[in-house]
């Protein structure tokens, strides 16, 4: 039979939790905004807020020593704690496990993968999508609640959250922690099919993908205006759950300091500029280019998957309202949405 | 889990001046074991560290038939090699690797083989070259061509001087800008065919240079009827991890750090034609 956890009893369990694990939910901060951080920082926001970045800073820090160094000698700093993500969401879920999978391609990114192990995840179902008109995961099949890859998902069902079980791991957990949990015949359809229609940005992701395989197919006038109107934040690659590139640099003094690496993005002139000055991507409109045919061309062609998880974050962190449905729509509409 | 971004001591031997911005540096591994698990092949790269500094991807310019040592030709262009340069024989570099793919040599048996660099372009295909100079017996004719701004732009020159001496060996030079003296051809490197027969049977060429020098010498070997297949290239992007995760050198869905940088013309023709490779 299924399980139940009461609403008030989360904290409680999460108390729990913290003996053994790094643990992460959503924190609402001082001023409002939620973001993932450890439990200690603050009040655990389950409901529809938006967490602006993804959860792959967890383990995909925006900044990162990789190792020190003094005198010529290294010294390496890789940490690995087992981490427990409480409460993400579906779309950000896909975007980890998508990430995962990259970085165990070819030859594995110690720093990433150290992280991962023994991490313990559950999702929380989305019953109002938390970036209102952003996200479109229906179309990505990512949303609103995920079908697997978790531990455990929680179902909303008004004084108590339903308890999905989707790994061993989770099983074990539910019956080690058995006193938070009681009994529960609750049929979860009904609240899933309202969630899915609460989702109402709608694309067609599918033709999308099957126009972006084409490779004689080039939407250069819609990459023009993005090149154009895009300010080069880098908003929409810092927040999304699958932009994993990155910059390597040394931050030190007289010999003595650190090899580090923060986040990078396609989208910026500096990116491809090589030493010599000579730079394959200067024109604006190819920079643009590169991000939407990443998502859904080349990931396609070399994992099955697109890079897009309909999170909704490109759009809605962009101050000019440029986002990965809009060129969807551009492209598989035919009409112009930016 | 092995962490492939931690770079190893290895200690500077001999320092040779190719050009007045380019020096070629013979390094050894501090640790006997790292210099013997550093199994590299013909083509590829390493990524090396001044500490501090930064680190930089550089091809390896010594062949693998070679044992004992590192060699790596490296202009002062940027951050990390303008320090590289200020650097003496004894001190200490950090490296890694090797990464990437490998030229071709066993499909390179028993046929014509065409070098064909520009400007510091030559130090990538020095490897397979003295490679193939030490199974010489195993290929038919071999032809240089070599091109550079002026003649003190040229690099290897002592060498290129002892592979004129081998059996069955052409060296052809070119340059931009001649001096005084300059006996040999002006102009880039494509005005060379007018100077010796390029023949497409039984042949490969193998490139390396700008871009825009791979870009002109692929549309004459074409014209020459080198099949795309036989037309072999290593290219250069802005690379920071060389194992693939960085993103930097990414081209269409292939990462030259991982998937090459040696490439046929009929793969690079399949990159995105926006990505100007060719």
């Amino acid at each position: 039979m299924a399980k139940t956890i009461n609403k008030n009893q989360i904290n409680s369990l999460l108390k729990e939790v913290e003996k053994e694990y790094k643990a992460f939910a959503p924190i609402k901060g001082p001023e409002g905004d939620v973001l993932f951080k450890l439990l200690c920082d603050g009040e655990v926001a389950l409901g529809s807020e938006d967490v602006v970045i993804s959860p792959k800073d967890i383990f995909f820090p925006q900044w990162e020593t990789m190792f020190k160094f003094k005198d010529g000698q290294i010294e390496e700093t890789c940490e690995s704690a087992p981490v427990f993500l409480f409460g993400i969401r579906p779309c950000d879920l896909k975007g980890l496990l998508f990430a995962d999978e990259f970085f165990k391609r070819d030859i594995e990114d110690k720093y990433y993968l150290s992280k991962i192990e023994g991490r313990f995840i559950v999702t929380i179902g989305c019953i109002k999508p938390p970036r209102k008109d952003a996200c479109f995961c229906t179309s990505t099949d990512s949303g609103p609640f995920a079908k697997d890859g978790y531990d455990l998902q929680l179902v909303d069902v008004g004084e108590s959250y339903l308890i999905e079980v989707g790994s061993k791991k989770g099983e074990e957990f539910i019956a080690k922690h058995a006193k938070f949990f009681t009994d529960s015949d609750a049929d979860t359809a009904k609240t899933k099919e309202d969630a899915a229609k609460a989702v109402e940005l709608k694309v067609d992701f599918k033709k999308a993908l099957d126009l972006m395989a084409d490779d004689k197919f080039t939407p250069q006038e819609i990459y023009e205006r993005i090149g154009e109107r895009c300010l080069y934040c880098g908003g929409c690659l810092y927040t999304c759950p699958t932009c994993t590139c990155f910059n390597v640099f040394d931050n030190a003094t007289d010999g003595k300091g650190e090899r580090v690496r923060n986040w990078d993005g396609c989208i910026l002139s500096g990116y491809t500029r090589e030493a010599s000055g000579h730079n394959p991507r200067t024109e604006k409109w190819i920079r643009a280019a590169r991000r939407y045919e990443h998502k859904l061309k080349h990931d396609c062609k070399v994992t099955e998957k697109s890079g897009c998880t309909g999170c909704g974050r490109c759009l809605s962190s962009c101050p000019v309202n440029i986002g990965m449905s809009k060129f969807i729509q551009e492209i598989t509409e035919k009409r112009r949405t930016m | 889990m092995k962490n492939e971004y931690l770079p190893y001591p290895a200690t500077i031997e001999e320092i040779r001046p190719e050009t007045f911005d380019t020096k070629t540096y013979k390094v050894k591994f501090k640790d006997q074991k790292i210099a013997d698990s550093f199994d590299y092949k013909q083509g590829q790269f390493a990524e090396i560290s001044v500490l501090g500094v930064g680190e930089a991807p550089i091809s390896i310019t010594s062949s693998p038939s070679r044992k004992g040592f590192l060699e790596f030709t490296i202009r002062a262009t940027g951050k990390v090699t303008d320090e590289i340069h200020k650097l003496k024989v004894g001190d200490v570099l950090h490296i890694r690797g090797p990464y990437g793919n490998a030229f071709p040599f066993d499909a390179l048996k028993g046929k014509n083989l065409y070098f064909i660099a520009g400007g510091i372009g030559l130090a990538p295909l020095r490897s397979l070259i003295n490679l193939v100079m030490d199974n010489r017996s195993d290929f038919k004719h071999i032809k240089i061509l070599y091109g550079a701004k002026t003649p003190e732009d040229m690099c290897f020159t002592q060498e290129l001087e002892e592979w004129k001496k081998i059996d069955d060996t052409e060296v052809w030079l070119t340059v931009d800008k001649p001096c005084d003296g300059w006996g040999c051809s002006v102009g880039v490197v494509t005005e060379l065919w007018k100077e010796t027969n390029i023949h497409p049977d039984n042949a490969v060429g193998i490139l390396c240079g700008p871009p825009i020098m791979i870009k002109f010498v692929t549309m004459e070997l074409s014209k020459s009827g080198f099949k795309d297949n036989d037309i072999v290239m290593t290219l250069e992007r802005y690379m920071k991890c060389g194992i693939g995760k960085c993103g930097h050198c990414n081209v269409g869905e292939k990462f030259i750090c991982v998937d090459g940088p040696v490439f046929t013309s009929e793969q690079v023709k399949k990159f995105p034609e926006k990505e100007h490779v060719l």
